[in-house]
């Protein structure tokens, strides 16, 4: 019997994505195949890329008019859009809604904002207008942002755990419904290109300079990309007492950390393996009812192998090798919201039983446990999806989606 | 005490008081307030000051602790964890490492190596930054050293939250226990104060005559600076009672953090009748004496009530100090019965934050 107190289901979703605003662009894109990766060398001079951005032209980010000022970095602006998405369809006056918790992710935050003049003499770089978009550096204020956009007055938390930050965002919200901190949360992730994070994985020769083809064997790097997704999350419950629409059931969670290493994983994937486990296991499924897993899939050499040890791990005793895809290959890694934009897909997997492919994987990492999506999209009922979520620091999240039905 | 709720049974810090484990004496208390110090780490058009962490050796606290290529908050993570898990009398050896958390809360994360890579990037353009440092600028970087340091393979999380991320970290560290995702949480606070951000709160305007003056109190009129790392142990339900000398400094039984809404209301919701035996006051950057949270503590507790008002060294860690606030109060007021941490925050759109833990004093 399903405790409908203790069950929680996403009511909302909200994206922006280097393929444009809102869900619907996002998998219509991807159905058709299109890869946003692109040549890109003008992020900082001497850098020469491919990155997903983002096309601010295509629509307007939200301006001072809507509260948006110049304390607000691209990020803020990224995740109020997405958020605002999200409960497009809400009653913004039911009194759930007002007092709905936010839970953001970033890594990049305000950094966006910041220049290196910063480092020489700060006074002065304040004085010559950075006082305000240094403001938006600590990583709150997304949470921030998001919250004040919609006049929330819930509890508000960011977290910061490097590139399963919007996964764990995801699973830190809905173990607050279930301590009933808050009626309904926003959680998810938002992160903007900026020449930081660039230079530092550039500097980390982490970064392939053409598309990246995760989980290939001459997979070189990773590619990053920039966007934002939050999901409206709240009990089974509240959303059957608001009559609301129930996009999917998340039917478990977990996080774990590696322990291993500050940026490399544990080669045989042990701390992501026993993440998904433990996901299944609060899930109460078993490892052969999971129809995909949205791998975290970078493309960067030592990620991709370690992953597929750990699937080899978590699936062990599957009949049959499990569906896998990296949709990095569409878009590139988003950092901290790549976990949330990955659960958004996997939302859309499950709810439309499509399975997306990896883009440019001609030749796999041999594995006798995965059935790797390449191709064409795979149609068929989706039950149960899992995103796997992994990230500098050893942190490890997993999320398992249902269809309403499971 | 209820014998089934998480239980606070290990203490660590790094603060403007030192390395300590455990409470903080009170001899090092009774200098209330504890006097900011001058600024020397960089310079300064005249005499700046703050509540700072004298420099020691991290090796000398924690033996065969390393930390040559770590930030100092990544550092002070690592002793005050390892302080805080000798302090409540673990054995890790002993403990099934893939069941123990970590929960940080910061507000500005690794902002020392964030200012180095911007001085490398100043320095050698955008193309020639250092590669060392990239990673050490996560924000997670600390919570990650206390894992990889003490093989901890639970849930690692690293949170903020505007005003609240000392309350939110405990909080969130309690649902693990909670909901069966941890059996222990190592709990953690802190920041460290650097040029850019000091000189971003004086270009906000929003220090205390205190920074310039030594004959200012901080305890009066605002917010004076602060670094420092707090770190908790927070044990599921049932676990210490099996280490004969382990301590019970308090029992989480709630908590709640939220940006707008009626904190009176929410108080004795979360009271459910009780009248707290103690008030803890968070300052959270706000003037200690005039702190609207101690208008707040009165009303919910009553005029009557003991209150404890915001400590100035706590208060000048704004979003993180919420941890330190609470040992200096149990190290400075033992008392029984129900505490409630009270935290108020001023909101950039003028509404009001409100955060509160309520604990269970032995």
């Amino acid at each position: 019997m399903t405790d409908i107190q203790k069950t929680i289901v996403v009511t909302g979703v909200g994206v922006i994505s280097p393929y444009g605003i809102g869900l619907d662009c996002l998998q219509a894109g991807m159905l058709s195949g299109k890869c946003c990766l692109a040549p890109t060398n003008d992020l900082y001079p001497g850098f020469a890329g491919t990155t997903a951005q983002v096309q601010v032209q295509a629509y307007e980010l939200p301006h001072p008019a809507e509260g948006f000022t110049s304390r607000h970095s691209r990020t803020d602006r990224l995740a109020a859009l997405a958020a605002r998405d999200a409960v497009a369809d809400f009653d913004c006056e039911n009194s759930s809604f007002r007092e709905s918790g936010v839970v953001m992710a970033s890594t990049v935050a305000g950094l966006t904002e910041i220049d290196p003049g910063i480092a020489h003499d700060p006074a002065a770089w304040y004085r010559r207008g950075g006082l305000s978009r240094a403001a938006s550096y600590p990583v709150a204020r997304v949470a921030d942002a998001v919250g004040e956009h919609l006049g929330l007055r819930g509890p508000r938390c960011a977290v910061s755990v490097a590139c399963a930050s919007g996964a764990m965002a995801i699973a830190l919200a809905a173990n607050m419904l279930l301590d009933e901190i808050a009626p309904m949360i926003l959680a998810g992730g938002s992160d903007a290109l900026c020449p930081f994070t660039l230079s530092g994985f550039n500097s980390l020769q982490a970064l392939d300079p053409d598309p990246c083809r995760p989980f290939d064997q001459k997979r070189k790097g990773l590619n990053l990309g920039e966007g934002s997704a939050v999901l409206v999350l709240e009990t089974l419950a509240g959303a059957a007492a608001r009559n609301a629409k129930v996009l999917v059931v998340l039917r478990g969670w977990a996080m774990t950390n590696d322990a291993f290493h500050p940026t490399a994983p544990q080669q045989q994937g042990n701390g992501l393996a026993d993440c998904m486990r433990r996901a299944m296991e609060m899930a109460e499924v078993d490892c052969d009812e999971i129809g995909y897993v949205n791998a975290h899939g970078t493309g960067t050499p030592l990620n991709d192998i370690a992953e597929v040890k750990a699937y080899e791990t978590a699936f062990r005793g599957r009949s049959r090798p499990v569906p896998v895809s990296s949709t990095k290959s569409y878009f590139g890694h988003c950092l901290g919201a790549a976990g949330a934009l990955e659960a958004a897909i996997t939302i859309t997997a499950v709810r439309r039983g499509a399975l997306f492919p990896t883009l440019r994987l001609t030749d796999p990492i041999e594995s006798p446990r995965v059935d790797w999506l390449r191709g064409e999209v795979r149609h068929q009922p989706l039950p149960l999806a899992m995103s796997v979520s992994a990230g500098f620091g050893g942190s490890n999240t997993a999320l398992i989606f249902g269809n309403i039905r499971s | 005490m209820t014998p089934t709720l998480p239980t606070i049974t290990g203490i660590g810090s790094v603060s403007p008081y030192g390395p300590l484990a455990g409470l903080i004496p009170p001899e090092l208390t009774a200098q209330c307030p504890l006097e900011p110090s001058a600024i020397t780490a960089w310079k300064t058009a005249g005499l700046r000051r703050a509540f700072l962490v004298k420099p020691f050796r991290p090796a000398d606290v924690v033996p065969g602790l390393k930390t040559r290529r770590l930030d100092r908050l990544s550092a002070w993570a690592l002793v005050a964890s390892s302080l805080a898990i000798k302090d409540a009398g673990i054995d890790l050896s002993q403990v099934d490492r893939s069941r123990v958390a970590v929960v940080f809360a910061t507000s500005f994360g690794c902002v020392e190596l964030t200012e180095a890579f911007y001085q490398s990037a100043a320095a050698n353009g955008w193309s020639g930054t250092d590669p060392s440092t990239f990673p050490e600028t996560l924000a997670n970087a600390p919570a990650s050293h206390v894992a990889l340091f003490h093989d901890l393979r639970g849930p690692n999380i690293t949170v903020g939250s505007k005003g609240f991320a000392g309350e939110s970290a405990l909080i969130q560290a309690a649902s693990l226990l909670r909901h069966g995702q941890a059996d222990l949480a190592i709990v953690l606070a802190g920041d460290t104060l650097t040029r850019a951000v000091y000189e971003w709160y004086e270009a906000a305007d929003l220090l205390s005559p205190a920074c310039y003056n030594s004959e200012s109190l901080p305890v009066a009129d605002g917010f004076v600076p602060s670094e420092g790392v707090t770190a908790l142990v927070l044990e599921a339900a049932g676990r210490c009672e099996v280490r004969s000398e382990a301590h019970s400094y308090a029992r989480f039984r709630s908590g709640c953090w939220v940006a707008g809404g009626q904190p009176v209301e929410i108080a004795r919701q979360m009271l459910c009748g009780c009248v707290p035996s103690l008030t803890i006051c968070a300052g959270n950057g706000a003037p200690c004496a005039t702190s609207p949270t101690i208008g707040l503590a009165r009303e919910i507790a009553g005029q009557n009530a003991a209150v404890v008002p915001p400590q100035a060294v706590a208060a000048g860690l704004a979003d993180t100090g919420a941890l330190l606030h609470l040992i200096l109060a149990l190290s400075s007021r033992p008392s029984s019965g129900l505490a409630l941490l009270l935290g108020t925050s001023l909101g950039t759109s003028g509404d009001s934050g409100f955060a509160a833990l309520l604990l269970e004093l032995p």
